[in-house]
């Protein structure tokens, strides 16, 4: 049961990561491969507020989305210049420059020793100590931001970035400021981003860098890819369906080490496949 | 004692490994227009390739070598004619095609961890026993010679093969315009299998001549790919000689850069680096 | 009154005058045919006035506000009024017909269009002009399915709902059939009808004698000849060298 548990834990987490994701690859068109950035600013945000001056989870939450907000609108104001194959290296570059300062500044991040012991969240005097309420916890963000997402891209708002995504020539000689749209998405998909991140370091209550490389954010994109891009609900579905299929490789037996680069070898065929065959994805509304 | 001797040494030796994969690279973006997030893994073929050839197998050095360079142009050009012709056959976007070479990326790394282990290992024969050259109060190792002596004669060769031979005409025809290409009678999948070969070897090289001078790991890869494709950027992507100027200016870049930093730095500063460029001359030093 | 003026217009590339010190004066409420073979910098122009590419000198006048050297900003020329359509149609081809409606009907300011869910009066205008080019019938497939001609008229039908005082309309006669045709021509009659400018690029002569006001006959970025359609197509300089009779 607590394993059934951990993995629903799991897939919230992710999905929150691919619903956000969703936003700025699928409906605004932009192949971002650094979203593993911001959720590991939300990570380390929690982790050393809560490590380092008790401040209580919800506070570090909001700091943490400030934070990955401030960051992801200076890149923003970077990469909305481009767009294509430009914008997808630049955001990678983006996700190796945050790795290195999670690795490289040890004096505050610890470096490679990560950061033990984070508290679980406490809200109002409810100590999450569970899985199960945990799991409840991540449950609501993940209805939240869904539902922010599902506002977003049925207003007129979503209306334009996906116009952007087809031809942003033409929607800016329309009278939009097509740097604007980028920007404003880029930062929302990037703070529900790290409130992924705040949930995970409470959850595990140790990270280190390992987790917010730039393979991490190659899964999220496979997650989305799967499930579909400028679908929100596929996003979801991505995100079962990779957190699910690499259990299974644990019941053939697999070493622990062996057992995470099949995952990783999965994911890679799976990106291929879905090229090859199925470049919208399960139920995508928007073929790249 | 005058450090400045090394730290240029030091580029020079790094922009040498850059600029091998720069080249193929830009053959490669030359020919299809995408950018291949696999290529960097072509280089950690080649390295595990001579690994086993001659510290598994035993075979001589050399020979293991050259199977090496030609193991690693066999697996870029089978991914050519399994990943990417077929895309190609299907006019699937770039964007297609950048995210099916990032599953490849993603599935070979895999595949070379779980066979090798993430173990750092070092192609050299005897360790500690090279010969050392000094040039004024720098040192040079003599893999290092090596290594720039073999990356300035393959760069010579090239240029004469793409200058001078029917090959290199039909590959300068196929960039220019795989279209007009074709109606002239060029078998331009023909000729992109041949530069997906070449390319992946010269890559496959530099990967080899990495093993022999520090190490080779199955991550080594995605950091090589970026590293080319950032000398790429600066030089004028598609522009074979501008990327090779390119390497050793990010080459100069870096090792300058940790001068007064430390050495972990070093991929932050390319991409610091790279984003500069693609603010200001996102089309590289030589163009308007 | 000139709505539209442009004065010693230059831009070249790599040497080549695409467009020459070119001098327009459009009048407002009028049809103005810009005619030229290919090559002679019809599109330039158009490409220009909607901000698209940067020129090198002169000075364009829209609606009594100056643009100097390359100061056109693609958005700014939709709130003076301009919009157009495209040789190579370009549509939102993976949004639905309708939403490639919608998205040119709603608030243009991030925030403002963040909080602004279906409108109705959006939606009925959309249906409006739908109904008005006849493919409101395909409006929820998405705008690539469409046939050529629906996807032309999809484009102008856009235009249109923009409610703008300039159109420029870059051959929207290619490749339609004859009932289409005749819907495209009587929505550019309508146009000027309503008081409103309409830039006419057209290689259809027949078309350009039957709507428009006045000429501008370009050749290699200059103008060759300029006047109203009589006094154009009577010309024996322009006959020989564009129309070739």
């Amino acid at each position: 049961m607590e394993y059934i548990i951990h993995l629903a834990i799991l897939f919230v987490l992710y999905a929150i990561l691919g619903v956000s994701l969703n936003l700025v690859v699928g409906y605004t068109g932009l192949l971002s491969v650094t979203h593993a950035a911001f959720y590991g600013i939300g990570a380390y945000a929690t982790a050393l507020l809560s490590t380092l001056f008790e401040v209580p989870f919800l506070i570090s939450v909001l700091i943490g989305i400030v934070v990955a907000g401030f960051f992801s609108f200076l890149m923003g104001m970077v990469l909305s210049r481009f767009r294509g194959d430009y914008y997808a290296l630049a955001s990678l570059g983006f996700n190796v420059i945050m790795y290195s300062i999670f690795l490289n500044w040890a004096s505050v991040t610890r470096g490679p020793l990560g950061i033990a012991g984070i508290a679980k969240p406490e809200i109002g005097g409810v100590l999450f100590s569970s899985n199960l309420l945990f799991l409840l916890l991540a449950a609501i963000c993940l209805v939240g931001i869904y539902g922010i997402s599902r506002f977003m891209v049925s207003s007129s708002f979503g209306r334009v970035l996906k116009a952007i995504r087809e031809d942003e020539t033409v929607i800016t000689i329309f009278g939009y400021r097509t740097l604007d749209y980028k920007l404003v998405v880029f930062v929302i998909s990037a703070s529900m981003a790290a409130v992924a991140g705040s949930l995970f370091a409470s959850y595990i209550s140790f990270i280190d860098p390992s987790t917010f490389t730039v393979m991490e954010s190659i899964f999220i994109l496979a997650i989305i890819i799967l499930g579909g891009l400028a679908n929100i609900k596929g996003s979801m579905v991505g995100a079962l369906f990779l957190i699910l299929v690499p259990e299974l490789l644990r019941f053939v037996g697999l070493p622990n080490d062996i057992a995470g680069y099949m995952r990783q070898f999965l994911y890679g065929i799976i990106l291929i496949v879905l090229m090859l065959y199925r470049p919208q994805g399960l139920i995508g509304e928007y073929k790249l | 004692m005058n450090i400045i001797p090394q730290l240029i040494i030091n580029s020079i030796i790094a922009g040498a490994i850059y600029s091998l994969v720069a080249l193929g690279f830009n053959l490669i973006y030359g020919a299809t227009k995408f950018f291949n997030l696999a290529h960097g893994v072509m280089a950690t073929v080649g390295g595990y390739a001579v690994f086993v050839l001659s510290k598994v197998l035993g075979f001589h050095i050399g020979v293991s070598v050259i199977l090496g360079v030609l193991c690693a142009g066999f697996v870029g050009y089978g991914l050519d004619k399994i990943v990417y012709l077929p895309l190609r056959k299907k006019r699937a976007s770039n964007m297609i095609l950048l995210v099916a070479s990032l599953g490849v990326f993603t599935a070979l790394e895999a595949i070379i961890a779980i066979l090798f282990t993430s173990q750092f290992r070092t192609l050299a024969q005897h360790i500690g026993t090279q010969r050392i050259y000094e040039v004024g109060s720098a040192i040079i190792t003599q893999t290092q010679v090596i290594i720039l002596i073999a990356s300035l004669v393959l760069m010579a060769i090239l240029g004469f093969v793409l200058k001078k031979t029917m090959f290199g005409k039909a590959v300068k025809a196929v960039s220019d315009d795989e279209e007009v290409a074709k109606i002239i009678g060029i078998n331009t999948n023909k000729i992109i299998g041949y530069v997906f070969f070449i390319g992946s070897a010269i890559a496959g090289l530099a990967g080899i001549l990495i093993g022999f001078d520090t190490g080779i790991e199955p991550v080594m890869g995605l950091r090589l790919l970026l590293k080319g494709v950032i000398a790429s950027i600066i030089g004028g992507v598609g522009n074979i000689y501008g990327g090779v100027a390119g390497s050793f200016l990010l080459g100069l870049v870096e090792n300058f850069g940790i001068w007064k930093i430390s050495a972990e730095w070093k991929d932050a500063i390319a991409f610091v680096v790279l984003i500069i460029f693609l603010l200001f001359r996102p089309k590289g030093i030589f163009q308007k | 009154m000139a709505i539209l003026k442009t004065n010693k217009l230059t831009k070249h590339f790599e040497g080549v005058h695409a467009v020459d010190g070119l001098s327009l004066n459009i009048e407002k409420a009028t049809i103005v045919a810009i005619v030229g073979p290919n090559g002679s910098g019809k599109t330039t122009l158009v490409n220009i006035l909607t901000g698209m590419i940067p020129y090198d000198s002169g000075t364009v006048i829209v609606s009594d506000t100056t643009h100097r050297l390359k100061k056109i900003k693609p958005y700014t020329m939709y709130s003076y009024g301009l919009t157009r359509t495209f040789q190579e149609v370009r549509l939102f081809d993976q949004m639905s017909v309708r939403d490639n409606i919608l998205v040119v009907l709603t608030k243009r300011k991030v925030i403002q269009s963040f909080f602004e869910t279906q409108k109705s009066d959006y939606t009925k205008a959309a249906n409006k002009i739908l109904q008005k080019v006849g493919i409101w019938e395909k409006r929820n497939e998405l705008a690539k399915n469409l046939s050529y001609g629906q996807r032309k008229l999809l484009e102008i039908a856009r235009a249109l709902v923009t409610q703008a005082e300039i159109f420029l309309f870059d051959e929207p006669f290619a490749g339609l059939f004859p009932e289409m045709r005749k819907m495209v021509s009587h929505i550019v009659a309508g146009l000027k009808r309503k008081g409103k400018t309409v830039i006419l690029i057209e290689h259809d002569m027949d078309v350009v004698r039957e709507l428009s006001d006045y000429i501008y006959v370009m050749d290699s970025g200059r103008l060759l000849a300029t006047g109203t359609p009589r006094e154009v197509l009577s010309n024996k300089e322009v006959r020989e060298a564009y129309l070739g009779t």
